[in-house]
């Protein structure tokens, strides 16, 4: 927890950062190819690699919030592409009604992304977190746990 | 009233045949409780307590609830909302459609006791009577009778039902009664709605910051049947167990992320709330967005594949880029 902590703290020279949940077998070797080819995209976001975008558990892209990221992107193969047949649809679902969901709740939609990127698309994965990041740039740093002034615990104000 | 008097004997006596003839090794139903007004759970094997069951319109409870944690055929009284968390059950193959007897209760709306107090300024146990007839709630309260229209004293939930007679039942105790969805039950999410993105995280901010973290919302929601929840995992501990409002705004994310398909807008979680949090206005935007995007109903059809195990190809466009 507590080396996320500064995560929380704006600076004036901030700058957003990501996770991103790639699917190993398209969009991380879509990532892999966007450096191979040397596009250029920004350098903000935190790959983690999972077996499938089926993989990613609403509670990943919470508790992502929670740590103070400023955004996330889930990003797995094409419909009818997915390596164990219905992974991404599965995903498709549970992301969308997360989307939603925190949507309703005031999260900035731009905080929760998701794209299909397929491992020969290294182009398109470069722009798609080129996009994303100018996205959250524009929404600004992720306050959304950020203890409030007079709202933490007893013991965190005896210092 | 007499209606209900008419149901009540009707279920008492099937009950009965259901227990002496060996259907059912459990029964669950209402019985008065201890408190004015208010009804119990009645869980037995005993035929004779049949004798206390009863029908009327504080049988608040949504009794799917138990029927994951009780073991053999059970019989069950079920409002609309209750025989869809049964339903939603069945799809989930939590329970099996042949081990349950539903006796269904066409159900006109339950009278929310806390909106009576509110009304009239009196505890529960000041008040001599409440009856009801049609669209109208009498109150007695010192030998003074005053009327109040339903759609000020129902339950929000009860207000937007659009079941209130079960559509799964082996036994229909009553005449099916219409659907109510009078637009006032969603008022609350519409004014939330209205807000800006940061003054709708500051209203949950605020309202979970109440939170004592009681679990009581989990421990009445049919829906939620994990057998180990996600707050208490420690490895990885997903959700830190203090009531800090962040982690309490986090547990009612996931746990209304988790039940999504599976709520049937009952309402159980905000009238169990012992802060009077209203969770309704969360469990029924879920609901309404797993409408929305899915054109999918929890609870109506009992052969229908539960949400999220399910797909189509061509769906929920725009969400992926």
């Amino acid at each position: 927890m507590i080396k996320w902590l500064d995560f929380m703290n704006p600076r004036t020279d901030w700058e957003p950062k990501l996770v991103g949940f790639l699917c190993k077998w398209c969009s991380y070797a879509g990532a892999d190819l966007a450096g191979t080819s040397r596009r250029k995209y920004p350098a903000n976001m935190r790959v983690i690699k999972v077996p499938c975008s089926g993989r990613v558990d609403s509670l990943f892209i919470l508790k992502a919030l929670r740590l103070g990221f400023d955004g996330i992107l889930i990003s797995g193969c094409h419909p009818g592409e997915c390596h164990y047949q219905t992974g991404n649809y599965r995903a498709r679902r549970r992301v969308a009604i997360t989307k939603r969901f925190l949507e309703y709740l005031g999260v900035e939609p731009e905080r929760i992304q998701a794209s299909w990127v397929s491992a020969s698309e290294g182009g398109k994965f470069a722009d798609v977190v080129t996009e994303v990041t100018n996205g959250v740039k524009e929404v600004g740093p992720n306050r959304l746990f950020a203890e409030r002034q007079g709202n933490g615990t007893k013991a965190k104000k005896r210092g | 009233m007499l209606k209900d008097r008419e149901m009540e004997q009707r279920l008492r006596n099937e009950a009965r045949t259901l227990l002496e003839q060996g259907k059912v090794d459990w029964f669950i139903g209402f019985e008065p409780g201890s408190l004015k007004f208010a009804t119990t759970p009645l869980i037995t094997k005993d035929k004779n307590d049949t004798e206390r069951l009863v029908i009327n319109s504080f049988i608040v409870n949504n009794l799917a609830d138990f029927l994951t944690q009780i073991k053999g055929r059970v019989g069950i009284v079920a409002k609309g909302c209750d025989s869809r968390s049964i339903v939603s059950l069945i799809q989930d193959n939590k329970v099996a459609r042949e081990d349950v007897v539903i006796l269904g209760v066409p159900c006109t709306g339950l009278i929310d006791l806390s909106k009576v107090e509110k009304l009239t300024g009196k505890y529960r146990d000041e008040l001599d009577d409440i009856t009801r007839e049609g669209n109208k709630v009498t109150i007695k309260v010192n030998g003074n009778k005053k009327d109040f229209p339903t759609t000020q004293l129902l339950f929000d939930h009860c207000l937007a039902c659009e079941l209130p007679t079960p559509k799964e039942y082996d036994v229909l105790l009553g005449e099916p009664s219409p659907p109510i969805a009078n637009p006032v039950a969603q008022e609350k999410i519409e004014k939330l709605k209205q807000l800006a993105p940061e003054e709708r995280w500051g209203v949950w901010e605020k309202e979970l910051s109440r939170c004592i973290r009681c679990y009581a919302c989990r421990n009445v929601c049919p829906a939620c049947f994990c057998q180990r929840c996600f707050v208490e995992e420690t490895e990885p501990q997903w959700v830190f167990p203090a009531p800090r409002w962040q982690d309490n705004l986090m547990f009612q994310i996931i746990r209304n992320i988790h039940v999504a398909g599976r709520c049937t807008d009952c309402g159980e979680c905000e009238r169990a709330c012992p802060v009077n949090i209203p969770l309704r206005s969360l469990a029924r935007e879920m609901y309404d967005i797993v409408g929305e995007l899915f054109q999918f109903k929890a609870g109506m059809d009992k052969d229908a594949p539960p949400l999220l195990t399910h797909y189509e190809e061509e769906e929920a466009e725009g969400i992926f880029r």
